[in-house]
């Protein structure tokens, strides 16, 4: 079986801001019938990524190829003052599609996403939300071969975002079409992804399905961005773990000092001091008491030659 | 005080019986600011999105240069008008000083600053990332423009307020393009000023009189419509 074609082929492409080189020498290929998510920090360049993967902006080098037509969904919902089924249908309008396809394509697109009720009301009167879902609907609308979004549940309070992400998650899976989604929250490239690409600096750091790169990433840079929060030298190595990967356990072989506690939602959170480097783990609430000395049993974790 | 009485007894009774100069000085003058509005509309609104919106070396000048027009003292850009329109001048074949074109030149340059500007300003102040929404979505040129001036409908009505008030005020640029001609260049408010100087007062009260109305009707109308766009804009009942 052959793969898919390629909707957006990158080739060592570079895009600077402000005379500032912030995405350096980007390979990736979207597939139609895929959601590849693009996570990183801060800065990293994700954003500007993405609108030079659409055609926003320039390339101080490399090459992108575009086979077919690709929409991105900007970061900002920005919504014309007026309905939110007129500002699907302006975008529909922009896109080129006949004025007699476009009532029936916006309804359908805010019906997608759960939004068919705003259709009548004006941009102004909708919460962050109900406009998140009008915009996510302009981009669906379009049936464009590649869509690009950019950190579509920015902004919103948790239930809102959990929600939204989850009827994105349905509603973007479509076998015609390449999507690329930026994310900051793991939690959501888990919802979305069939391909994760972590990007740090400017480059594109690893690039698989989820499980792998979250449970197996491939540089130190990439565990510590996916949580591998603790780390120990080891001989020649150095290992890096989660919280998952570490258990106090009065049988454990290694003993750890309880430098501090943070309350999380099922229990505490406890920063550990070893002899050779530094661990977290949960454990449920009260646990121990900080400058105490536990033991500490490893159960996964990824090592680094040093 | 008395002739202050006077002047409003004599406006109320040349508005009565329809007196035929005013009507003819009404109508110069409506002609005048609507042509001119318009004149600069078409010119202004292309302007002020290239410079509200525009990528180009000399926007910043250019905006500062509109911004800077907006103040521009009439008399000095009637005098340079005039100056351009007389015989033998750069403009002069056009036969135009003393004609009602020649001020409507003149009052379409004062009017093209503020229409220009406050385009301008109003599409500089639209949320961000709306524009660049619309051309990620394919949306052309034109198509963003006409999304800008939509969107910054409030503003742009706002300029042609500006523009239509500065014409039903105007006055030393059309005298001195215009001549003050009775039926031809001379509209209400450069009337009143030939009446202060014959000393006829209470016509003078008149014309102003009838002058204040227009203005506010006309620039009452717009800020109406102007309010009730913003109110749906904001998706309130109004």
């Amino acid at each position: 079986m052959t793969a898919p074609e390629a909707v957006v082929r990158a080739r060592d492409a570079g895009v600077a801001r402000a005379g500032v080189e912030v995405v350096r020498g980007v390979d990736l290929d979207l597939r139609r019938g895929e959601v590849v998510v693009l996570i990183g920090p801060n800065g990293a360049g994700k954003s500007t990524l993405l609108q030079a993967l659409a055609g926003l902006l320039a390339l101080t080098r490399g090459a992108i190829e575009r086979h077919g037509r690709v929409a991105a969904v900007l970061q900002a919902p920005a919504l014309a003052r007026r309905p939110a089924r007129a500002n699907v249908e302006a975008a529909l309008a922009w896109w080129g599609v006949p004025r007699a396809q476009r009532r029936e394509r916006a309804l359908a697109a805010l019906g997608a996403i759960g939004a068919r009720g705003l259709a009548d009301r004006p941009a102004g009167a909708l919460s962050g939300g109900e406009a998140r879902r009008v915009h996510l609907a302009r981009g669906l609308a379009l049936e464009a071969d590649g869509l690009l979004l950019d950190e579509p549940f920015a902004g919103l309070d948790a239930p809102t975002r959990a929600e939204l992400l989850y009827d994105a998650a349905s509603a973007l899976r479509d076998e015609r079409r390449a999507t690329l989604v930026v994310v900051h929250d793991r939690a959501e490239a888990w919802a979305l992804a069939d391909r994760v690409l972590v990007m740090l600096e400017g480059r594109v750091a690893a690039d698989g399905p989820p499980a792998a790169v979250f449970a197996h990433p491939p540089s130190p840079e990439v565990a510590a961005f996916v949580g591998f929060t603790g780390r120990l030298e080891e001989p020649g190595a150095v290992r890096l773990l989660r919280p998952q990967d570490v258990a106090l356990d009065d049988d454990g072989p290694l003993r750890a000092r309880v430098v501090r506690l943070v309350p999380v939602e099922d229990g505490v959170r406890v920063e550990l001091r070893l002899e050779h480097g530094r661990l977290v783990a949960t454990a449920p609430a009260p646990g121990p008491s900080p400058g105490a000395e536990v033991r500490v049993r490893l159960t996964g974790g990824v090592s680094f030659p040093r | 005080m008395n002739f202050i009485w006077d002047g409003v007894r004599q406006a109320v009774d040349l508005l009565a019986h329809g007196d035929h100069d005013i009507l003819v000085v009404v109508g110069t003058t409506l002609r005048l600011a609507v042509l001119s509005t318009l004149l600069a509309l078409a010119l202004g609104l292309p302007l002020g999105l290239a410079l509200g919106l525009g990528r180009f070396r000399g926007r910043r000048a250019g905006l500062a240069f509109a911004n800077a027009g907006m103040g521009l003292p009439p008399v000095v850009v009637g005098l340079v008008v005039a100056l351009l329109l007389f015989r033998g001048a750069p403009l002069g074949r056009l036969n135009l000083l003393y004609t009602f074109n020649g001020i409507l030149l003149a009052q379409t340059l004062l009017a093209l600053p503020l229409v220009a500007a406050l385009t301008a300003a109003a599409v500089q102040s639209l949320p961000g990332g709306l524009l660049e929404q619309a051309r990620a979505f394919g949306a052309s040129r034109a198509q963003v423009s006409v999304l800008a001036l939509r969107e910054a409908r409030v503003g742009v009505l706002a300029a042609t307020i500006a523009a239509l008030g500065s014409a039903f005020a105007e006055v030393g640029a059309i005298v001195l393009v215009g001549g003050n001609l009775e039926g031809s260049t001379q509209t209400l408010a450069s009337a009143v000023l030939v009446r202060v100087s014959a000393g006829e007062y209470g016509r003078a009260i008149a014309l102003g009189i009838i002058l204040l109305g227009l203005i506010l009707v006309l620039a009452g109308g717009l800020t109406l419509a102007q309010q009730h766009e913003r109110r749906a804009l904001l998706g309130r009942p109004s």
